[in-house]
């Protein structure tokens, strides 16, 4: 028997009704669910699971966006604090290679006492021999201090000083006995916390 | 269940159905319409509109590229600067700031003159000055070029109406050091001068443009770059140059220009291949700071000076005769103090000497005019004029530096009588320096010519390398005929015009003296001064390097003698800073009389 079988109660009424017109009812037609129909879940179940669904769905949405804007803010601070960088490695890459130069080295050296030997001499360890003549350096430190240019170190302070008065002979006169010359009659003084320096030949 | 409503009459329920669909297909229609309008009506403007609105355009630099020496060290570089440019509308009330306690600090325009002033290193009065010379003007640039040292303070500062505008500046790093050879760039940033001007394309940079949408504040909405022109970063020149030798070489110059008393000198250091070390003045302009070098000086004499070489050229006459096989080292001649010719020339030896038996090899070791002309004139002019072509002389070297001069030379058939004779000696013809060091180059790579080179190449930001030159040789005398020369000229220091010398112990040093005569004289005539010179190979066994010093007139000493010390000094120094093995053969004697 179907479940939807409606039980229709009507009372018959005389035959000759059928001449008079249908009789008025006296009770409505009633439909009356069946158990399983009761027990069903009422279906504005699903259109509140499917409104939910697309909210989750937007809230979703709306936290990426807030997320990828986040990151959008910490790209642009991040470009800054490079640009920054660049900036200051740019000034200091700038400075470092002015002194680099070999002006600014040359003033050190002449700074420290330093002076220009233009007698190379060469030291041959395998066979012992010694190529060219041992000259001590002529002149002083005056007289061979750095004569090319460079603008751009003007203002910028050598970052050597020379220590006490070196002891170490370098006249004029010792270019006539050369060789011997090489053989120092002073010792270069040491200060009272360093060790004392060896004579050298 | 309610009972049904009043009967509806079947009619009027499809009238009211029709009604009420009608409506909605009206409002439809004209939301449609309207999103036609708007989409595809209206789209293109309303979209350069928003753009316009949201898009921001920053440049992307592409700055002017460096020079570089062959290690890599930077000769030119651009640097970072600032324009400091205001808006004096709104800088007459001053400004003010908030510091991060919440207290508030006012300055006047006179203050903030004061600050701006002590931050870059302009004077207070410049700046006021650019602030209220045209009160309500919008721009004004008050100092230019300030590094970033500046740029940071004046940031610091918080003034609103400063507007700082990046630039940048050139910068050459070494000061003088090879400022002769790298040049300088002018107001516009284009080379003005030697390297900076020739390799102008492969420096230049080319700025691009980046467009993206900003929000309000400025950040960059996600996803929105467009960029719309890449930068090119300049390229990067790499010169054969060594700056260290570089500087030595000019340090020795302007120390030995000053001790014989001459005008100027130059130093030409060059690989056997022809690859250039160093190319030195005396006095050499720093790019930095133009104006305190004369306009005269401040370009490069060993490429664009063209002078009487002198007996430097014996060599190159030995050379072609050998090579044509009509001398060697041991021929023969009779060598007297001067000598004339049937059409009336004379020439005569720089000192006065008896009649000697002279070699070819006594002839170049005491640099007899006398006795190179005999040798000279066993070759035809033309195989001379020829053979000097082949050597480099009369055009411009491979390096094609600006104002590079092409020497002087004419044509076989210009030349009279006396510049034929000359010629065989260095006189009657102009060679600048670098001309002179490629044929002492072509001696000592063994009779093959090699392109002088100066740069190794054009490094693009993408590291490929451009405008690489050529590095095929030509072969100008035989291989025997260079040999010949070489240990000819080995002479010159224990016997020779070099004699007294102190010997560069350890090496073998092939070496020719040139004492020239300069025709400044009253017309044209050779007056008292010289251009004294001494070329240099060594090791005279296995050539590596090319030396030639040049003083031009000096006064201590006269005779190419006064260059000795010089050229003793460099040529040791050259030895040294490329660790050359000490000789181990012994030096070539070849006899010089006969």
């Amino acid at each position: 028997m179907s479940m939807n079988l409606a039980v229709a109660r009507q009372t018959l009424g005389h035959p000759d009704e059928f001449l008079e017109g249908p009789a008025p009812r006296r009770s409505p037609i009633e439909i009356v669910t069946s158990r399983v129909q009761r027990q069903a879940r009422p279906r504005i179940v699903y259109a509140l699971v499917a409104t939910a669904a697309l909210f989750v769905l937007l809230l979703t949405q709306l936290g990426v966006s807030i997320a990828v804007s986040q990151g959008a803010y910490q790209v642009s601070a991040l470009q800054n604090t490079q640009i920054e960088l660049d900036r200051a490695q740019q000034k200091y890459g700038e400075k470092l290679q002015v002194l680099s130069s070999p002006q600014n080295i040359a003033n050190n050296a002449t700074a420290l006492g330093m002076v220009r030997n233009q007698d190379p001499v060469y030291l041959d360890l395998s066979t012992e021999k010694v190529y060219g003549t041992p000259t001590p350096a002529t002149g002083t430190a005056a007289s061979s201090h750095n004569l090319i240019a460079n603008s751009l170190l003007t203002g910028t302070k050598v970052v050597t000083e020379k220590a006490a008065p070196a002891g170490s002979t370098t006249t004029a006169s010792g270019s006539a006995g050369a060789a011997a010359a090489n053989q120092a009659t002073a010792k270069v003084p040491s200060t009272t916390n360093q060790l004392a320096a060896p004579q050298t030949r | 269940m309610t009972p049904q409503g009043p009967i509806v009459h079947p009619r009027r329920r499809r009238l009211r159905a029709t009604i009420a669909g009608l409506a909605i297909f009206a409002l439809v229609a004209v939301f449609v319409v309207r999103l036609v309008d708007i989409q595809v009506v209206h789209a293109a403007t309303l979209n350069a509109d928003a753009i316009g609105k949201r898009s921001v355009s920053t440049t992307i630099y592409g700055d002017r590229g460096e020079i570089v020496d062959t290690n890599g060290t930077v000769l030119a570089g651009t640097v970072l600067r600032y324009d400091i440019t205001a808006a004096p509308k709104f800088a007459q009330a001053g400004y003010s700031t908030t510091d991060s306690k919440g207290v508030t600090h006012s300055y006047t325009i006179d203050q903030a003159a004061a600050q701006i002033a002590s931050a870059t290193g302009a004077t207070k009065a410049t700046i006021l000055a650019g602030l209220t010379t045209n009160k309500t003007s919008l721009y004004a640039k008050l100092v230019g070029g300030v590094d970033v040292d500046a740029y940071d303070k004046i940031q610091k500062l918080g003034i609103t109406w400063v507007y700082p505008v990046r630039t940048t500046s050139r910068t050459y790093p070494d000061g003088a050091v090879a400022g002769n050879l790298v040049g300088f760039v002018g107001s516009a940033g284009t080379g003005q001068a030697g390297l900076e001007q020739e390799y102008n394309t492969c420096l230049a940079g080319k700025n691009g443009s980046q467009t993206s949408e900003r929000g309000a504040d400025g950040v960059k909405l996600p996803g929105s770059t467009v960029t719309t022109k890449e930068a090119v970063g300049g390229g990067t020149v790499v010169t054969t140059i060594d700056a260290n030798l570089q500087y030595q070489m000019q340090q020795d110059l302007n120390e030995q220009v000053a001790a014989i008393g001459a005008t100027s000198g130059s130093v030409v250091v060059m690989k056997k291949d022809g690859t250039l070390l160093a190319v030195a003045d005396s006095g050499s302009v720093d790019p930095n700071n133009i104006d305190a070098t004369p306009a005269a000086d401040r370009y490069s004499k060993a490429f664009q000076a063209s002078y009487e070489p002198g007996s430097t050229f014996k060599a190159m006459t030995a050379a072609t005769a050998i090579n044509l096989g009509v001398a060697s080292p041991a021929s023969q001649e009779i060598v007297a103090s001067s000598r004339s010719f049937p059409w009336g020339g004379r020439i005569g030896d720089a000192e006065a000497h008896p009649v000697e038996h002279l070699t070819l090899a006594g002839i170049l070791a005491d640099s007899s005019n006398v006795g190179i002309s005999y040798i000279g004139e066993k070759v035809s002019k033309q195989q001379r004029y020829d053979a000097m072509l082949k050597f480099g002389l009369g055009r411009t070297s491979e390096v094609k530096f600006p104002g590079e001069s092409v020497g002087q030379l004419r044509t076989a058939s210009q030349w009279d009588s006396q510049t034929d004779i000359n010629s065989m000696f260095g006189q009657g013809v102009g060679a600048t320096a670098i001309q002179t060091a490629s044929i002492y180059q072509t001696i000592a790579n063994g009779g093959v010519r090699m392109p002088v080179k100066l740069v190794k190449g054009c490094r693009q930001a993408d590291g490929t390398i451009t405008e690489v030159p050529s590095n095929t040789g030509t072969r100008v005398v035989s291989q025997q005929a260079a040999t010949d020369v070489i240990q000819m000229l080995e002479n010159t220091i224990p016997q020779g015009t070099l004699k007294g010398m102190t010997p560069i112990s350890g090496y073998n040093v092939a070496a020719k003296t040139g004492t020239a005569q300069i025709a400044d004289g009253p017309g044209g005539s050779y007056g008292h001064d010289y251009i004294i010179s001494v070329a240099g190979i060594a090791p005279a066994e296995n050539p590596q390097y090319v030396v030639l010093v040049t003083f031009n007139k000096p006064t201590t000493l006269k005779t190419s003698f006064a260059a000795a010390p010089a050229f003793r000094e460099i040529m040791s120094q050259v030895l040294e800073t490329y660790r050359v093995t000490p000789s181990t053969v012994p030096a070539s004697t070849l006899p010089d009389t006969w």
